[in-house]
């Protein structure tokens, strides 16, 4: 069964993902705007920080917060319980893509809960109840964690488009080749490593996890410089982990496309074998394919959906849909397909030395 | 579609296993070379597991330090254990962890709901839900136990201060005053919040929480 196309799904999917990007910087400092207006200090805070970039962020912060319903208003006092009364809004939403809550809901990635109970040999309540949604989710949609809401993923894809511009430089980045299987391995390694060590290892190379962490300190020691009355822009609080994060997007760049997706990614094979019976799949029609490949080349991930082999790790991005000028793609419904994990053609490599 | 052998494909799959098997290692040698220096006892957020169990449980995600209200939980990274000479080991590292001396716990008085806040935002279990009743808090909270120094403090060398003793939560039980308000620890009641160590007017400070230590158990 053939599922209703939705128009313009790339932009639709590059929103999602920057809005999680945008919430990833947006709730740490929220937080910290919370925090000067609980003290009390907010308008002086915003008044002694003018014109510099912790500043201007509060100062905006500020101004949205006031521009809200119920916000403006001149008395002192009632603004300070107006913008208390909003902030228990905003604090409504917190972490990260690592473990977020959202209201009542809350989230937490299939990754951490398998290190957590991995590493303690304990499954408490607490972890199943944030398991639900993203596990859920992703035996029904598949991977989409990895399309929709990673943001290392948002990351990687700009790092793959940069790729055309150093291929227009006459700088032609390689692009090695892996086992897909390298992912799994990863994983099972991953967890016996967090299970000898007793303490999880994975998340600390897990790209969402380690941006989340990062993004989240960065802010967090942009303000406490501030508040030391240093300011401008600098790379403190950022740890060791900023450095494998930068390695992977070096690699990526010169060495192997969409190489940690591709191959390696824990979470990505975590959220593969989740997401193997999803019935929600990329089909080929057959008669309407014209054997151009686009879609061959299109594809992030590395699959082939001109032979329909989209396999378990298909993420479900749509790329491939977008790409098709035949209207032979389309996501449908069922759960039969060959699963080869391990499918790089040979198509692939013509496919992109044509693009 | 399985195709032979070939020989870009052996060498693809045995750099593969390389890269996979080496990553790991350094990885592994990583957090053993640092679990060895792993000395830093700190001071955890209320609720918490033992420490052991603890590193196991928690994921790292950062939740409990945005639930914090009074932003006294901070991660554990080398800059923000600077100030105090605490260097995390490796599997402490992004740990959430308190410095009373900078911000101590007020066991979320005042703020909405019934339970703790970060220990209602943990998703693991790491920091075990905990009611904000003083029986709750009592049993369920064991960050550490005040200490005095009593070569420092000034009620016991010949002034009368006492702001320890104004500051905690559970005055008369855990830290009660005695002659010229010389702060007297219950080490059985002290839950370890930390305020009576930031509100010490005397510097270095002349009460401090002691965090608990790694095999403490309810019974001792």
């Amino acid at each position: 069964m053939r599922l209703p196309q939705v128009r313009r799904l790339q932009v639709v999917r590059h929103c999602v993902q920057l809005t999680v990007l945008l919430s990833l910087f947006l709730i740490p400092t929220i937080a910290r705007y919370q925090n000067y207006v609980s003290a009390r200090e907010a308008d002086r805070v915003i008044e002694k920080w003018q014109g510099t970039l912790a500043g201007g962020v509060i100062a905006s912060v500020d101004s949205v917060f006031r521009a809200l319903p119920g916000g403006e208003t001149e008395r002192a006092g009632s603004m300070q319980r107006n913008r208390q009364r909003i902030g228990r809004y905003t604090h409504q939403v917190r972490g990260s893509v690592w473990s977020a809550d959202i209201g009542p809901v809350s989230l937490t990635d299939p990754l951490a809960a398998a290190e957590s109970v991995v590493g303690s040999r304990h499954f408490p309540w607490v972890l199943a109840v944030g398991l639900v949604i993203p596990v859920l989710v992703t035996m029904l949609l598949g991977r989409v964690f990895c399309s929709w809401v990673c943001p290392a993923g948002l990351l990687f894809e700009i790092t793959d488009a940069l790729r055309g511009v150093l291929r227009f430089l006459e700088i032609n980045p390689r692009n090695l080749r892996m086992a897909r299987g390298t992912k799994y391995g990863m994983l099972a390694a991953g967890l016996l490593l967090t299970f000898v060590v007793a303490a999880p290892v994975l998340g600390y190379i897990y790209p969402p996890a380690v941006l989340s962490r990062e993004i989240h300190d960065f802010v967090f020691a942009t303000f406490d410089r501030a508040e030391h009355g240093r300011f401008g822009f600098w790379v403190g609080g950022m740890s060791w982990m900023a450095v494998v994060m930068l390695t992977i997007v070096a690699i990526e760049l010169f060495v192997s496309r969409r190489w940690w997706c591709r191959y390696v990614c824990p979470g990505g094979g975590l959220y593969s074998l989740l997401g193997a019976a999803r019935p929600v799949r990329v089909k080929l029609r057959h008669e309407s394919c014209t054997d151009c490949a686009l879609c061959v080349a299109a594809c992030p991930i590395g699959l082939n959906p001109m032979k329909n082999q989209m396999g378990i790790e298909c993420d479900n991005c749509g790329a491939c849909i977008s790409s098709c000028n035949d209207a032979a793609l389309g996501y449908g419904l069922g759960v039969h397909q060959s699963a080869s994990i391990d499918s790089d053609g040979t198509d692939e490599t013509l496919a992109e030395d044509a693009a | 579609m399985e195709s032979k052998l070939t020989r870009r494909r052996f060498l693809t799959r045995l750099g593969t296993g390389a890269f996979t098997v080496t990553g790991l290692a350094g990885t592994g040698l990583l957090a053993g070379l640092g679990s060895a220096g792993e000395a830093a006892a700190c001071v955890r957020p209320p609720g918490a597991l033992l420490e052991d169990d603890f590193l196991a449980t928690c994921i790292r995600c950062g939740r409990c330090t945005d639930a914090c209200p009074n932003r006294c939980i901070t991660p554990f990274t080398k800059e923000a254990g600077s100030e105090l000479a605490l260097t995390p080991g490796a599997r402490q590292f992004g740990t959430p962890v308190i410095f009373p001396r900078r911000k101590a716990c007020m066991l979320c008085n005042g703020e909405p709901g019934d339970k703790l806040l970060c220990t209602d935002a943990c998703p693991t279990g790491a920091l075990i839900p905990t009611l904000k009743t003083p029986e709750a808090i009592q049993e369920g909270v064991h960050m550490g136990t005040a200490v005095v120094d009593t070569t420092i403090c000034y009620s016991f060398n010949g002034a009368s201060c006492g702001a320890c003793v104004r500051a905690c939560p559970f005055e008369g039980e855990a830290l009660s005053a005695g002659l010229w308000e010389r702060p007297i620890v219950d080490p059985s009641a002290c839950v370890g919040c930390g305020l009576c160590e930031r509100s010490c007017v005397h510097y270095p400070q002349a009460i401090r929480i002691v965090p608990r230590p790694r095999d403490w158990s309810v019974a001792s």
